[in-house]
């Protein structure tokens, strides 16, 4: 299995050059089996970068499926929705699979996305292609082609996000952003669990240690809690993710410096780029 | 009167190496005037610089903002729920829309940040919200600004806003597709539709107020989000190109035209080619283009 980053970046997308290197790009994550197969986690607009990769493939011809993850609705997770090309293309099937946020259902959400006030697309019956809503409960288990998926809520907070364990060709991803634990510094069993043994653990870092105080209930983890999460479960490598929308190229290079030295999990922050081995 | 270009880019925010210059956020534009009365143009992403330099100058002071909004896009209202002075109380925030639903503006705007959307709705944000409801054609005062809001021609409605202040005048005409071709309506657009006789009369009169507004006006800000070879493609997602504002710009003999509104697609070397080829045709029908970048800061009204 290979994962690719196309968004990294946390609430808000940056551009400029201080951001090159990691990447503006609010979040999206593409997982491919060794077969070519894909799943894509979360449609921030790294989605229109995805967008352009996908259309090379069947997806770009009206004959593709694609299974998207949400791990929320948040803005930053769903932006790059209304211009993810492969939506237009009459004869794709797309499935995006979510929870039902508090009080509402995730379809009516992703319509009031495209609403006329806020979209031309005016709602998810003028997308082209053929698209399907698919709720589940949180803890669920799913089964999306070759990718085997456990489910978990984990707080974020005045609400839940899920996270995801995803296995295929026997390796395991396990998607861990948007998370804020009660104390921080103590292993979360959910989170745990989800993540026991996997082979890339990609965990919210938004906040360098020494600036969480400043953020602490805004639903985000400090570099130390996705450090904690790793080492208890033993995970093979850990993607910091969802950097902090000011954080520069440079400061993000120190954090992993300085989190580099607290563990002997290999680590590094998630960017923008290249297909990555699991 | 000073403007400060802080988004320029349509559609959505385009980080990353092809937009470094010309910038990737969406649609902003901070209008001065020389007493420092301050009028915000649009709230795309732009708008997260933008608050962070207000708030830095108001000293953490709660301070009284105006916000006119050409339309509630995303990429025109997506900045606000970062916008800093919100998060200061005591300020008082008046947003200007178009009423283009039965809904209220502020059911609208604030639903932005439902909680499904957003964290923190706009309601219990520390700041005061106002929602006005603006009319084409129907002048006014804010603080030493004279606003005219001016009818266009987008999907479900938009207007533009001419500004007149210190004896200048700066125009923003953002988001628009010509006037020959069908849009301004009230549902979804597969393609182009045919035009009834009334459609035709609603576009000509867009088009009469809007080059009558636009009179003698210094600077203009344009939707050009298009080349004519990807408006021939796309006529109706309700966009224009160069072309088509220099038609309009020439007609009301406006001093200087300011492209706007990039397409996410237009990487740096290419808006280099757009803004020389422009300002060559422009300079041959005697009106200044200036292709606008994030950043970019202009005195309106020429050197003082």
């Amino acid at each position: 299995m290979k994962v690719r980053f196309w968004g990294v970046r946390g609430a808000f997308a940056m551009s400029g050059r201080e951001f090159l290197r990691y990447g503006g790009n609010t979040p999206c994550v593409e997982l491919v089996t060794d077969d070519g197969q894909r799943l894509a986690i979360d449609l921030g607009t790294g989605a229109t970068e995805l967008a352009k990769s996908l259309m090379g493939t069947e997806l770009g011809k009206g004959k593709g499926e694609l299974h998207v993850l949400l791990s929320h609705t948040h803005l930053d997770h769903i932006q790059g929705l209304p211009f993810f090309t492969p939506f237009f293309l009459e004869g794709n099937h797309i499935s995006i699979h979510g929870v039902d946020p508090a009080g509402t259902s995730l379809e009516a959400t992703l319509q009031n996305q495209l609403a006329p006030h806020y979209s031309p697309l005016g709602g998810l019956e003028n997308l082209g292609a053929h698209v399907s809503v698919e709720t589940f409960q949180p803890g669920h288990r799913l089964v999306l082609g070759p990718f085997k998926i456990s489910t978990a809520p984990v707080p974020h907070a005045t609400m839940w996000t899920t996270s995801f364990r995803i296995e295929a060709d026997r390796k395991v991803v396990t998607f861990l952003s948007d998370v804020e634990y009660p104390d921080p510094l103590a292993p979360d069993p959910a989170a745990v669990a989800l993540a026991m043994g996997a082979d890339l653990l990609i965990h919210d870092a938004m906040h360098p240690d020494e600036e969480y105080d400043l953020r602490r209930g805004w639903g985000h983890s400090p570099v130390s809690a996705a450090i904690t999460v790793a080492e208890a479960a033993m995970v093979k490598r850990l993607a910091l993710f969802h950097h902090s929308p000011d954080a520069t190229d440079d400061q993000i290079d120190r954090v992993v410096a300085l989190a580099q030295a607290r563990t002997k999990i290999p680590l590094f922050a998630a960017a923008e780029g290249a297909y990555l081995d699991v | 009167m000073e403007i400060t270009f802080w988004g320029v880019r349509g559609s959505y925010p385009v980080p990353g190496p092809q937009t470094v210059r010309y910038g990737g956020q969406t649609s902003c534009v901070e209008v001065r005037s020389s007493e420092g009365g301050c009028l915000v143009v649009d709230a795309g992403t732009g708008l997260r610089a933008l608050g962070q330099k207000l708030a830095r100058e108001g000293g953490g002071a709660p301070g009284r903002y105006h916000i006119l909004l050409s339309h509630v896009h995303w990429d025109h209202i997506q900045g606000l729920p970062f916008f800093e002075p919100a998060y200061i109380p005591g300020t008082t925030i008046s947003v200007y829309a178009l009423l283009t639903a039965a809904d209220e503006l502020q059911q609208v705007i604030g639903g932005i940040t439902r909680h499904e959307f957003f964290p923190v709705p706009l309601e219990a944000a520390p700041a005061h919200f106002q929602y006005h409801e603006v009319e084409p054609g129907v002048r006014m005062t804010l603080g030493e600004f004279m606003v005219l809001p001016i009818a266009l021609n987008h999907p479900f409605g938009a207007v533009g806003y001419r500004i007149d202040c210190d004896g200048t005048s700066v125009a923003y005409v953002s988001d628009t597709a010509p006037f020959t071709d069908v849009l301004h309506k009230q549902h979804f657009l597969r393609g182009l539709e045919t035009l009834s006789e009334d459609d035709r009369r609603t576009l000509d009169q867009i088009r009469a107020d809007l080059v009558k507004a636009l009179s003698r006006c210094d600077t203009v800000i344009y939707d050009t989000h298009f080349l004519p070879d990807e408006y021939a493609r796309f006529p109706h997602y309700g966009h224009s190109t160069p072309d088509q504002a220099l038609e309009i710009c020439v007609e009301a003999g406006v001093r200087r035209l300011v492209l706007y509104h990039h397409a996410p697609g237009h990487g740096d070397d290419l808006m280099d080619k757009i803004a020389k080829e422009y300002a060559e045709k422009g300079e041959a029908l005697g009106i200044e283009v200036v292709t606008s970048f994030e950043g970019m800061a202009m005195v309106i009204g020429g050197a003082p």
